[in-house]
């Protein structure tokens, strides 16, 4: 029973934090989220080179640094704590976990420019007839020649439009398979929305009609995607679970600064009883989110159904705990809570938005439920 | 950073499993799963204390000189978790975990040698005076008197909310003895020989129909001043070091999810209101699975607190929090427990339970019959008795505003 970081995992925190503290302005990031290019490439770049945190969590042999999810929390809690909008969860954590059990040398070329950070890597695989279960999949690949045909649709693919890469379910006449196309070469096959979300980050829908692809886009073995995809969509809910942890504890405390400074009625807010309640709530809720990160992200290299288990609970409380946190973080700020001028109407968004990523909180419920019936 | 015991840490919970396996008697363990509350039936609870004590169990926590064990903290914990997980009936807290830490720090060598070793035999029993009708929340406004007169205190006012007064032979008690602009000050903490004249004690039947809770009269009690604990007038001090023990450092959790297991047993058997069982009515396993969820999340909260503690870290706020947390998550469980057992859940048979107290005007059936299955029996019970868990040690009001200056500085 040990839950003290390591130091080399103490050094990422800092460093990422002093990294993030120096260099992340929120204003910045939205313009470039809203008007840019959707992103900062220059922070990204600087995660790869001058942090290395984007081989944290990957192998040595793919140039990474051989840690694992308790890295992965560390850095997506401090992103979540600075609003990062860079694709770290959809492009290392869940393309990464996929290209890294896949193996073979295709994958495993692409998982080190992923290192380097000269790849972006994005998933497609929800569908607008399955939404967020990524099992019932309608896209299917028909064998050709020596090559794929891909027909179906996608949506809400995040950070497609700023991917080299995506990784596409579909099924085959064996099953569930994983195609990968780079693309530059595939942009004939694909027609593509692009859009920004809610929460300022880039996204498209994908129609494939006849997209093709070579025999070896097929990733891993062919019909076998299920298993490798359901422990992806847990990494990256764990992930998105410490993304909130580190979203709401800058909430939570933007909102007390907030209600000590602000007066009415002659004294600070924050000497009324019914918000120094409200704001305890919102403190035991994020300590909840806290242990529920914790339970999710040391049981992600248990057996399936323990680690869907741990997940579900984790992302059912995180799910709970955004929501509520959030919602007070507005209500207590008032009127500007509402606007885009202070940093909480912007983590509001996120804290909103991320409750229906990786499955929804009901999702998550009742999932534990059926894991738990007797 | 991993959630798996040590090697010797697994050794030690075979060694507890051993031991409650042989020493748990089927009667013993059936007074543990059918308490009505947190408190077991005394008798019972005196029985296991003394096999407790046999194996030097009864007071871990004490220092080893006194009578304690030299485990770690985690070693407590497990201790704890499995004793609930196995049914154990609870011990009264009173003088094993609340009074005796107070006389280990501020007692005299002579109360230290006469109650140390009689709490741990049972033969010395505590119950506890401090809050008076006028001084709930508002612990420091108590106003039963003592007087100075000579040797002794003479005490006269009155407490309540007295657990187990009518069985407890000692009382360990809050009194004025004197006045003064900071009403924090002049307050003695006293033991009382609840065999001494003047005292009177009127038990208060509750919701549950159970006798456990009394209000204690005491009319010119006189109490010597070798049973002040600490100094006169600087009885706050020893109550606030108490306080500590009273909220800080439990394990909850595995007792938590017991019930919520005996709740998930119970709807298996159950008719859903529209058809097929219970557990597989959606609604019903959403709000299971929700509280089982919390418990899980309550555990890693327990243990983060436990490793803090194992690191020379002070519980502080994050006692308050535990508190609320368990007490409101128990209470949803005793709501679903109500639902689980069905119409029979509104039957009331408490001699198919194991009350902390006597039951009073009730009259079990002569043939003993009872509708339903235990579970069913204490369901009621269990819920009327646990609104207690939000109101007792610092309602859960006072712990946020414990938790609003502590945690966040407001």
């Amino acid at each position: 029973m040990d839950f003290n970081l390591s130091k080399e995992q103490e050094l990422l925190r800092d460093g990422l934090g002093r990294f993030l503290s120096t260099r992340y302005d929120l204003e910045k990031s939205r313009a470039a989220a809203k008007t840019g290019a959707g992103w900062q490439p220059d922070i990204w770049r600087g995660f790869a080179d001058d942090l290395g945190i984007l081989g944290a969590a990957l192998p040595e042999d793919v140039g990474g640094i051989g840690g694992g999810p308790v890295e992965v929390m560390v850095i997506a809690e401090a992103l979540g704590h600075a609003l990062v909008v860079e694709p770290y969860v959809d492009t290392v954590v869940v393309a990464g976990g996929l290209l890294r059990r896949a193996g073979g040398s295709a994958a495993n070329a692409l998982l080190e420019k992923v290192v380097s950070g000269s790849a972006i890597v994005a998933l497609a695989a929800a569908e607008p007839g399955s939404g967020e279960s990524w099992h019932d999949v309608s896209t299917v690949a028909d064998r050709d020649g020596d090559e794929w045909v891909l027909r179906g649709s996608k949506i809400v693919v995040m950070s497609a439009p700023l991917a080299t890469h995506l990784l596409i379910t579909a099924r085959t006449s064996v099953g569930l398979s994983l195609f990968l196309v780079e693309t530059d070469s595939a942009a004939t096959g694909i027609e593509d929305h692009r859009y920004r979300t809610v929460d300022d980050r880039r996204a498209a829908d994908l129609v494939f009609d006849g997209l093709r692809l070579p025999a070896d886009a097929l990733l891993g073995e062919d019909g076998k995607a299920w298993p490798s995809l359901a422990k992806a969509r847990d990494e990256g809910a764990a992930a998105i679970c410490a993304e909130a942890v580190g979203c709401m504890r800058k909430v939570l405390a933007d909102t007390v600064e907030y209600c000590k400074q602000r007066q009415q009625f002659g004294q600070p807010i924050g000497s009324f009883q019914v918000l120094q309640h409200r704001m305890v709530d919102m403190y035991m809720e994020v300590e909840q989110g806290v242990a529920a990160v914790y339970l999710a992200v040391l049981n992600l290299e248990a057996k399936p159904d323990a680690r869907a288990r741990a997940v579900s609970a984790a992302k059912a409380t995180v799910g709970r705990a955004a929501r509520f946190v959030g919602q007070q973080a507005v209500q207590l700020h008032g009127g500007m809570g509402m606007t885009e001028e202070l940093a909480i109407g912007h983590y509001f968004k996120r804290l909103t938005a991320l409750q229906y990523e990786f499955g929804s909180t009901d999702y998550h419920v009742s999932r534990y439920a059926e894991l738990t019936r007797p | 950073m991993d959630l798996a015991w040590s090697a010797t840490d697994l050794a030690f919970r075979d060694e507890v499993r051993t031991f409650l396996q042989d020493k748990l008697t089927p009667e013993l363990r059936q007074a543990g799963r059918l308490m009505t509350s947190v408190y077991a039936d005394h008798e019972t609870s005196v029985e296991w204390q003394r096999i407790l004590h046999e194996r030097g169990w009864a007071a871990p926590a004490w220092p080893v000189e006194y009578g304690g064990c030299d485990w770690s903290l985690t070693q407590h914990y497990i201790f704890s978790r499995e004793s609930q997980l196995f049914g154990a009936p609870s011990l009264s807290p009173m003088g094993i975990r609340m009074v005796a830490h107070a006389i280990i720090k501020y007692g005299t060598d002579a109360q230290k040698e006469y109650f140390l070793p009689r709490i741990l035999t049972g033969e010395v029993f505590f119950c506890q005076g401090y809050s008076e009708p006028e001084a709930g929340s508002d612990l420091a406004a108590l106003s039963m008197a003592a007087v100075d007169d000579g040797d002794d205190l003479v005490c006269t006012g009155s407490k309540i909310w007295t657990t187990h007064a009518g069985e407890a032979n000692w009382m360990f008690a809050l009194v004025r003895t004197s006045k003064s602009q900071k009403k924090q000050q002049g307050i003695t903490f006293v033991l009382i020989d609840m065999t001494s004249r003047g005292i009177q004690i009127r038990p208060l039947v509750m919701t549950s129909g159970e006798e456990i809770q009394n209000q204690v009269f005491f009319d010119e009690v006189r109490v010597p001043k070798s049973n002040v604990l600490g100094q006169i007038d600087d009885g706050w001090t020893v109550a606030k070091y108490l306080l500590e023990f009273e909220r800080g450092g439990g394990a909850a959790s595995p007792a938590l999810q017991v019930m919520a297991e005996e709740i998930a047993t119970v709807a298996a058997d159950q008719p859903a209101p529209g058809g097929g069982r219970l557990i597989d009515d959606p609604a019903f396993a959403r709000k299971l699975a929700d509280c089982r969820i919390r418990t899980e999340v309550l555990e890693i909260l327990e243990y983060r607190v436990l490793a803090a503690l194992a690191g020379g870290g002070h519980p502080g706020a994050a006692s308050s929090m535990l508190k609320v947390v368990a007490t409101e998550l128990s209470q949803a469980l005793t709501e679903l427990a109500m639902e689980a057992a069905g119409p029979r859940g509104r039957v009331y048979q408490p001699h198919a339970t194991w009350p902390g107290g006597p039951v009073s005007e009730f009259e079990p059936p002569s043939d003993g019959y009872v509708s339903g299955d235990t579970c069913q029996a204490v369901a009621p019970l269990r819920y009327f008795n646990d609104r207690a868990g939000s109101i007792y040690a610092g309602s859960n009001e006072i712990q946020r505003n414990i938790l609003a200056k502590a945690a966040l500085g407001l």
